[in-house]
């Protein structure tokens, strides 16, 4: 693991005028650590992104990189570098002077940059591309280049800014895998700003979902995802998302509706009016359980997608796409007790089973 | 041929007819002129004017090297544009930057201001002008002059480079702070570069316009400054019009500012296209 990168961010907020886009962010990302922020468009992730460059100031807390108090250090002296959304390369420089610009900012010997440009454009695999200016690039060869720039002087800090949402989809999944691989090699921090769940996922070692201004849960994957801090997040990550469905705790059973699940593990909660939560791929169809019609099926190739409608309320299964039931037939749904997620009703808060 | 390229072809047919005409509307006066500088007293005011005449340079030696040549003016026109046009870039253009970039307090008012003063109708401020001038001492003097021309070729440099700049994404910029570049740095590699189109659209209008610039230089000038549009006014005396020394002059004077245009013409249309560079956003 590398030894730079350490990022702390105490109490950042801030405020545009009137408008406050960022509160009390406590975040703490490790030396080599892939860390994501994940959360919907105007969430505050971004901003984070650019307190951390120092292309924002904070106007609340205070920013710190590798223990030095860094709240008010312009962009430059803070060692990071960033692939920006639209990669902002220089569009009247060669692909060559594109990556070479940070080397020569720093006044490093020609010779050296000659040098350094080449591993750099090797490593992403453009190193033919060189005399070409972004104009004369595909899409994912400009978002090399930008990467190109970003690896070329070794920052402490790497910052990207959902580097892949301009890419297909197809060459998205691929870049992913490599982006990985190459943070990896390079055993360089890395702070990745994202709105694409499965892309977090399955990258990051740790991960910060922002709503509104506010970090809900900060932890691996696997945490964020079995343990959803609050309703919101249960709802924003998985596809298709959890269901969620108003429920009623009694007796040992949770009551949806007309439909009762038998959860004696969840007697000690008493009687309460709760949130609750299932994600699609803990529904089974046709093994008992509550009724339900089917209104939609819609096959994705491995997995179908169920839409049933329980007493009212829509609720979606996921299924072996061998699985056959017609819209419209009554079926059988079973919810693992186990697998239930219980959130309350006014504050959204998890309530620990 | 398909009827999309039939109607391609008569779509492009009418484009170059109007075209033509418009064309034809800016060379009539120009081939007339033409012509005429190369006619004798006699020719010139033949009616009919004569198509076919024995051609002479007699009209061009007159301007030239003749008694009431006009080459000191042409000096004179160039100090004077010359001028104008470096001053105005060297001051408009991180006027134009600061203004589309950096948030100022009173941007808007002063934004305002600046281009209010394009409103004013120029014959108004000549009295004022005459004054001030008069006062400094300033009078029939090459900074006189220039500083009057500075007051509208700046207004309008800057609100024309405003626009160019504020075209140009800020994260270009951002990136390159983050690469360690100081803000004059990334405003010299990243920012200006991509804004040479629109200073060499700036330096042709602003040159141009203090090239054929007429009612202050007859005004506010004098013996030591007499631009060319004035000089030629030799050439129109009570006995009677020089017509082919007029014409002559006009020529002369209008070779500057075609070498301008042609100079100009390759940033110009590079400046365009530049905007078109793929995958770069452009806020």
């Amino acid at each position: 693991m590398s030894k730079k990168g350490a990022v702390r961010l105490a109490g950042v907020g801030k405020s545009f005028g009137q408008t406050t886009v960022l509160r009390d962010v406590e975040l703490e990302i490790r030396p080599g650590e892939f860390f994501s922020l994940l959360g919907p468009s105007g969430s505050g992730k971004t901003t984070t992104l650019r307190i951390i460059a120092g292309l924002e100031i904070a106007t609340e807390g205070a920013v710190h990189l590798d223990g030095v108090d860094a709240t008010l250090l312009p962009p430059g002296d803070r060692d990071c570098a960033m692939v920006f959304q639209s990669y902002a390369l220089y569009p009247h420089m060669t692909v060559f002077d594109n990556i070479a610009f940070p080397l020569k900012m720093i006044r490093t010997p020609p010779a050296a940059i000659d040098a350094a440009v080449r591993e750099a454009a090797a490593r992403v695999r453009i190193d033919h591309l060189l005399a070409r200016r972004p104009g004369q690039l595909s899409g994912g060869q400009q978002q090399r280049c930008a990467l190109a720039r970003a690896i070329v002087r070794k920052p402490a800090l790497f910052l990207l800014d959902e580097p892949l949402s301009n890419l297909d989809a197809k060459l998205r999944v691929e870049t992913r895998v490599e982006l990985r691989r190459l943070q990896r090699a390079l055993d360089v921090t890395t702070v990745y700003v994202t709105h694409d769940q499965e892309e977090a996922m399955s990258m990051s070692d740790r991960l910060a979902i922002f709503m509104d201004g506010r970090i809900v849960q900060i932890g691996t994957p696997e945490e964020v995802y079995q343990k959803p801090a609050t309703v919101d997040v249960a709802a924003f990550l998985g596809n298709p998302p959890m269901n969620v469905l108003p429920a009623r705790l009694a007796a040992g059973e949770v009551v949806i509706g007309e439909a009762r699940v038998a959860a004696p593990h969840l007697a000690a909660l008493g009687t309460r009016d709760v949130m609750l939560g299932i994600r699609p791929s803990e529904i089974e169809i046709g093994a008992g359980g509550v009724a339900a019609t089917v209104t939609l099926c819609e096959l994705l190739g491995d997995d179908v997608i169920i839409d049933l409608d329980v007493g009212g309320l829509l609720v979606r299964a996921k299924a072996s796409g061998r699985t056959r039931v017609a819209e419209g037939e009554r079926v059988h749904a079973r919810f693992d007790p186990d697998r239930l997620h219980l959130f309350d009703r006014t504050s959204g808060a998890r309530i620990a089973a | 041929m398909r009827p999309g390229a039939a109607r391609a072809a008569m779509r492009g047919a009418a484009l170059m007819v109007a075209a033509g005409l418009l064309l034809a509307v800016w060379v009539v006066p120009v081939a007339l002129t033409l012509l005429t500088s190369f006619k004798n007293e006699k020719e010139v005011l033949a009616y009919p004017p004569s198509v076919v005449f024995e051609p002479t340079i007699k009209a061009y030696g007159a301007v030239l090297t003749g008694p009431t040549n006009i080459v000191p003016n042409l000096m004179s026109s160039l100090i004077v544009a010359i001028g104008t046009t470096l001053l105005t870039i060297v001051i408009a253009v991180p006027a134009a930057y600061a203004f589309a970039r950096l948030r100022l307090p009173g941007k808007k008012p002063v934004g305002f201001y600046v281009l209010a003063t394009q409103l004013v109708p120029p014959i108004g401020l000549i009295i004022p002008y005459f004054l001030i001038l008069n006062r400094v001492g300033w009078m029939d003097s090459y900074r006189g002059l220039i500083l009057i021309y500075l007051t509208f070729s700046l207004p309008f440099a800057i609100w024309l480079l405003v626009s160019y700049f504020e075209d140009i994404p800020r994260e270009m910029e951002e990136a390159a702070l983050l690469d360690r570049a100081s803000r004059w740095q990334a405003f010299w590699h990243v920012v200006l570069p991509q804004a040479r189109g629109a200073i060499a659209v700036t330096v042709t209008f602003v040159f141009l316009n203090a090239w054929n610039e007429f009612l202050f230089a007859v005004v506010l000038g004098g013996a030591t400054v007499k631009p060319v549009t004035v000089a030629m006014y030799n050439y129109i005396n009570t006995e009677q019009t020089q017509w082919a020394q007029l014409s002559a002059a006009a020529l002369v004077a209008m070779l500057p500012v075609i070498v301008l245009g042609i100079l100009a013409q390759k940033h110009i249309v590079s400046g365009l296209s530049a905007g078109a560079v793929k995958g770069v956003s452009r806020r």
